[in-house]
């Protein structure tokens, strides 16, 4: 059975100066455990897609089905990591993991606390437990973020370019733990990113946008071509090399097809 | 940081002194007329006897509680009915134009009004104090609200929420520091309408004691009571700012 599936999936804002159309009739299916990276040009939709996924918009016609059931409301199977504001600055970095099971009532609070730990360790952030999020690094605030989505049990993590405002040797370092901690345990992963390089190190699959309103204008089997396992030396393998080779053409391609519109 | 700080404190005093002294110097070589412009010496001299023999202390006393009664129950108020115009479009877009017109009325206009209501006990004086800080406060408040990021409610939203929870876990407390700030201020402002309220027919306070000490031309006695507000108002100020940066210590680097 497929896992998500997008059909036919439209979005209309209204607008004063008139309908917004977003997102035109879209259809994908993801498949479980699979990171699927939206890459495309600024407002062409992907943040409305994934909210939509989120359950914070609804789609203006068609439906996304999780396991078969529409998903309309948010409910914590499906978790968002922000790019800003990604944690509460009034609660510790242990306080916020824990918060992702704050209403979960089929957890006892002993089974709350050990997950809280456990996943502040996947994260390596153990040491940082009872700090406040505005007295470690921008890095760490992510990883938190990510913690307290796993830890609230999330099935699927919706990422709105999570690593956009770091440095590129942190953006690097949480790139390849994300990728650690999806083989080990295997989320479902839709992540939101401008950066090439970043989609084609982390992806299964690339979806690659149109302008708004958001088309799928091609999909890239990445997996099928560097293998599941990414390490440093991905990076300099010709295969990555070819790919985002590849990747960025598509992507100028509709810089130049926006130029002329 | 604490160094610059104390710098700055260094300079706010040496300025300060800097004006008194030119202040009592022009007292001093008789370029003003006393009952305008006495020496801060003679302010001081009044401000003594005033403690010592008329009880200022106790109006002062009488003054602060009337301020903070008001106050509280402004802010009690302000603060539930302020996340609810904020939190809900419907309150907000039926109160806001009431309360902003409220607010721009003169708390002395009112003065005549508020008599016809309450008299001229004490529920006159609290409701000018009150009239003065609740509505301004509610709307800052009700602005707060919609200045708590849109992420904050969508990761409650997202973690299972119900919308009265992420008004109480998430909205109140990262609103929390921006609201104790506001009512700092407000809670200024409220000082500022103390004179207002306590020359409505009243026997004790501050504002009587200035008001009376203007009726027999005592001006030293006037600015002894201003100051004594002064006082009580940075005081009180200086208080809240310390409390704050305890109790918000998690927003600093
Ligand atoms: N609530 C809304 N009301 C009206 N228009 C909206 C709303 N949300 C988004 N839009 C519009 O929809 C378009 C797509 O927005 P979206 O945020 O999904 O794009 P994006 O692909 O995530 O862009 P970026 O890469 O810049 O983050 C934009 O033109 C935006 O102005
Ligand atoms: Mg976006």
């Amino acid at each position: 059975m497929t896992y998500l599936t997008f059909e036919q999936v439209t979005k209309t804002f209204q607008s004063t100066a008139g309908p917004i159309e977003v997102v035109a009739p879209f259809d994908l299916t993801v498949a479980r455990g699979e990171l699927v990276v939206f890459l495309g040009p600024s407002g062409c939709g992907k943040t409305t897609l994934m909210r939509m996924v989120g359950g914070l918009e609804t789609p203006s016609s068609g439906r996304i089905l999780l396991e078969g059931t529409p998903l309309t409301r948010p409910d914590h199977r499906r978790g968002m990591v922000f790019q800003s504001y990604s944690s509460f600055p009034w609660l510790t970095v242990a306080e916020n993991v824990a918060y992702g099971m704050r209403y979960r009532r089929d957890l006892s609070a002993g089974a709350k606390a050990d997950r809280a730990q456990h996943y502040l360790a996947v994260v390596g952030l153990s040491d940082f437990a009872s700090a406040y999020p505005s007295r470690i690094s921008g890095g760490m605030r992510q990883r938190v973020a990510i913690a307290r989505t796993l830890a609230a049990g999330s099935e699927i993590l919706l990422m709105d370019e999570p690593f956009g405002a770091l440095d590129a040797q942190r953006r690097e370092t949480l790139q390849l733990e994300l990728h650690k901690l999806q083989e080990e345990d295997a989320r479902t992963i839709i992540f939101v990113t401008h950066d090439v390089e970043e989609a084609a190190f982390l992806a299964d699959r690339v979806i690659l946008f149109t302008r708004r309103p958001a088309r799928i204008l091609a999909e890239v089997e990445v997996s099928r071509r560097l293998g599941s396992r990414r390490t440093l030396a991905t990076r300099d393998s010709q295969d990555f090399f070819a790919l985002r080779t590849e990747l960025l053409a598509q992507v100028r391609a509709t810089a130049v097809e926006e130029a002329a519109a | 940081m604490a160094a610059t700080r104390r710098t700055d404190l260094v300079i706010g005093l040496i300025a300060c002194g800097a004006l008194f002294a030119a202040w009592e110097l022009v007292a001093w070589l008789g370029l003003t007329s006393p009952r305008f412009l006495p020496a801060p010496s003679q302010i001081l001299v009044a401000l003594w006897r005033m403690i010592t023999e008329q009880s200022l202390l106790w109006h002062a006393g009488v003054s602060t509680l009337r301020v903070w009664t008001a106050f509280l129950i402004a802010a009690a108020m302000a603060v539930p009915i302020g996340i609810m115009m904020g939190s809900n479009r419907i309150v907000g877009a039926a109160l806001e134009p009431l309360i902003d017109f409220i607010r721009y009325l003169p708390v002395p206009a009112l003065v005549p009004l508020s008599i016809i209501w309450f008299g001229v006990g004490e529920e006159t004086k609290i409701f000018l104090l009150w009239l003065g800080t609740f509505f301004q406060l509610v709307l800052l408040v009700a602005d707060d609200v919609h200045r708590v990021p849109q992420e904050y409610h969508e990761i409650a939203a997202t973690l299972g929420a119900p919308g009265w929870r992420r008004l109480l876990d998430v909205a109140l407390p990262a609103m929390l520091p921006t609201l104790v700030d506001n009512m700092r201020i407000t809670l200024g402002w409220c000082w500022t309408y103390l004179i207002i309220a306590e020359i409505v027919a009243a026997d004790s306070g501050l504002g009587f004691v200035i008001w009376q000490a203007r009726r027999y031309f005592k001006t030293p006695e006037v600015m002894a009571g201003v100051i004594a507000i002064g006082v009580i108002g940075l005081l009180t100020d200086q208080l809240v700012r310390v409390l704050h940066r305890r109790w918000f210590s998690y927003l600093r680097p």
